[in-house]
């Protein structure tokens, strides 16, 4: 109410301080502050994107303006990228998802050791891709610790083998992400003013019920948000693909067929090809999540005076 | 004497013969037995008691920093008293979630689910009780209608003003026909006009709905007019407990009459006592006579009471007792009267309150404290 009310009033004494012959000066002055930014932007995104795309519909091998997208979408094994980045992904985006909203929960409140907690989940952000396959390289081969536990404690006697496979991408991911989609659900549960839950609670709402009618719903926003941000980088998946999975077979990512062609064929056309449909299908499921969340409840976590 | 509200609407018991059409009340007795509540070393409620009859409207009062919130969240559930007892009924509640007490509340900042529709709001607390859901609809239409909200059933809270949101904060709480409605400072988010207008229709609701409710504010004039009896907290502890007459007529100790507006208070020491009459001597030495509230023998020190609008302003030149010499420091209009504070031998900053208002600033006049209204408490100790 308030914050609208505020609102209001703002624009109302904007407008009352402009006499016509000031709106065009200020008008200029505002559009002179944005250049910087707009030409980063042009500079650094659209200008690439741009380029590339031009560059992917000059097809190197010949053919139609659309050759190279044509290539990849019938050859099986190019077509195939698309579905093993998503096995990827998704998995690795969904168990982030489902050990982070009850942890965040559980945060939301300032609990003794909040720091150190929220310290040693965020640590894995600072190590970055490659230091974590290169650990799980060693920490889950053959002769790792892993093994060595569980053949120590007479629980296998083959070694589990949890790399040079999907699942150890997937756990590389998982570790990689993690940091990201629980601070983002920390920040939207402990918006969540905590009288709501207290009223539920007054109001005959077991634990569960106050979870799953009050908190989830109002969480909505930041799952929607960490979803689309950690399915999106999950998606350009790459060094741990490589190190950690079967680059040949089941975890040939599409980036992974974006470098092959780039640096293998030496073909820049098909390889930008290939990063352009990477970039369609993130803005995609982008604009599915986002269309999604914007359906559902999306405003305040507290009602009140605002 | 002129008659008291209240007492149409106090609970007579079952040999009641009042013909009021309210409804009885769902309890018959909530038993509170020595609630204590420590933070980290700090006690902020020690060994609350209090008896509530069924249809009660019991207000607690005092600062912040009382107990006051402490007391009813400890009676919610939301808070676990480290001892003591609570019996609704005979049934001992102390260790039952809040969620299984069948108690109503409201939040000061209303706690309405943001992502649900008025409708919806109201009707949490029937889907929780698992209501069949054509007997829901029919309890929400009621109150709704109740509280004058029917056509904003399909909004959202943050559509809504501070005072209907109140009204769908306290809906929501009474349509569970709780045992017992918990109020945590309701009014103090709203504007003075609004606050009026939901201290009457709070009070409307507790009659048509007989509920018994437990109100916890830090405003006096809150507490006087909607309660019938006062619990007056300072510190953790019960200081007095009364009707809002009797603790405003008859303050237990300085402290009650300071915060029940007896705005001036001032040091004294005790010269003699006779009978409930009681001579001390001010800082200057000026010689008054009160009336004696509590123990004193002489020697003592006291605190000396009165009201701003209980000391008479009186010609230039009178010698009754009581009387000294004052000059208007300032004068504060105030529609229904006016107010001086004035400077004299008893101190600089005296409020008076008057019906005249042609007194202006620097103009000397002479104050008299009557006897009978001026109070003489012990003064207080720091048992506390």
């Amino acid at each position: 109410m308030a914050r609208k009310m505020h609102g209001s009033s703002t624009e109302t004494r904007t407008t009352l301080n402009r006499p016509g012959f000031r709106i065009n000066r200020s008008a200029w002055l505002n559009l002179l502050m944005i250049v910087p930014a707009v030409l980063l932007v042009l500079g650094l995104f659209i200008y690439p994107l741009a380029y590339g795309l031009r560059l992917s519909l000059d097809p190197q091998t010949g053919g139609g303006i659309l050759a190279n997208y044509e290539h990849f979408f019938t050859d099986e094994r190019e077509r195939a990228t698309i579905w093993n980045t998503v096995r990827l992904a998704l998995p690795a985006t969904l168990i982030n998802l489902l050990v982070a909203i009850p942890l965040a929960y559980r945060m939301r409140r300032v609990v003794r050791g909040r720091r150190l907690i929220t310290g040693l989940f965020v640590i894995p952000m600072t190590l970055g891709t490659v230091l974590i396959a290169q650990g799980m390289l060693s920490f889950f081969g053959p002769a790792g610790w892993f093994n060595k536990t569980l053949e120590f404690l007479r629980i296998t006697d083959d070694p589990i083998r949890l790399i040079y496979n999907r699942t150890g991408v997937i756990i590389s991911l998982t570790i990689a992400e993690f940091p990201v989609v629980f601070l983002i659900l920390l920040g939207f549960a402990s918006g969540i003013d905590p009288n709501l839950e207290r009223a539920a609670q007054m109001l005959g709402a077991s634990g569960w019920q106050r979870f799953r009618r009050i908190i989830l719903p109002l969480m909505v926003p930041g799952i929607a948000t960490a979803f689309a941000l950690s399915f999106v980088m999950t998606f350009a998946v790459f060094p741990t693909a490589v190190m950690l999975g079967q680059p040949a077979g089941s975890t040939r990512v599409i980036a992974f067929a974006a470098w092959q062609a780039a640096y293998e064929r030496f073909d820049y056309s098909a390889a930008s090809a290939i990063a352009i449909i990477m970039a369609s299908i993130e803005i995609c499921v982008l604009a599915v999540v986002f269309g999604l969340r914007s359906r559902l409840y999306h405003g305040p976590a507290s009602a009140g005076k605002g | 004497m002129t008659t008291h509200i209240e007492t149409d609407q106090r609970p007579t018991g079952s040999s009641g013969t009042r013909t009021s059409e309210r409804p009885a009340p769902r309890i018959d007795t909530l038993r509170i037995r020595n609630l204590t509540k420590t933070f980290g070393g700090v006690t902020a409620l020690q060994e609350f008691a209090l008896d509530v009859r069924g249809g009660e409207f019991i207000s607690l009062l005092g600062p912040s920093g009382c107990g006051k919130t402490t007391a009813l969240n400890c009676l919610a559930g939301l808070l676990e008293p480290d001892s003591g007892d609570i019996e609704v009924d005979g049934d001992h509640i102390v260790r039952t979630p809040p969620e299984r007490r069948r108690f109503g509340m409201v939040f000061q900042n209303y706690a309405l689910f943001p992502h649900l529709t008025v409708e919806r709001n109201i009707a949490f607390g029937l889907e929780m009780q698992r209501i069949p859901k054509a007997e829901r609809d029919e309890r929400v239409d009621q109150i709704l209608n109740l509280v004058h909200l029917g056509e904003h059933r399909e909004k959202y809270p943050a559509q809504l003003s501070g005072g209907q949101q109140q009204r769908i904060a306290i809906a929501r709480a009474v349509v569970t026909e709780p045992r017992i409605m918990l109020m945590d400072e309701p009014l103090s988010n709203l504007d003075a006009k609004l606050r009026l207008e939901m201290r009457t229709e709070i009070r409307r609701l507790h009659h048509a709905l007989g509920l018994t409710t437990i109100y916890v504010t830090h405003d006096q004039e809150e507490a006087l007019s909607l309660s019938d009896r006062v619990v007056l907290m300072e510190l953790g502890n019960i200081r007095q407990v009364g009707t809002p007459r009797d603790v405003y007529q008859e303050p237990a100790s300085a402290y009650a009459a300071s915060f029940l507006g007896c705005r001036n208070l001032l040091p004294v020491r005790v010269a003699s006592l006779d009978g409930t009459s009681v001579t001390a001597e001010s800082a200057s030495g000026m010689s008054l006579t009160g009336s004696l509230r509590g123990e004193l023998t002489p020697g003592d020190n006291a605190i000396a009471a009165i009201r701003p609008e209980n000391i008479n302003l009186l010609q230039q030149g009178n010698n009754a007792p009581n009387t000294t010499i004052g000059e208007v420091q300032a004068v504060e209009f105030l529609g229904q009267g006016t107010e001086l504070s004035i400077s004299c031998e008893l101190g600089d900053n005296i409020i008076v309150r008057t019906n005249e208002d042609t007194w202006q600033y620097g103009d000397r006049l002479v104050l008299q404290l009557p006897g009978d209204r001026f109070f003489i408490f012990p003064a207080e100790s720091e048992e506390g």
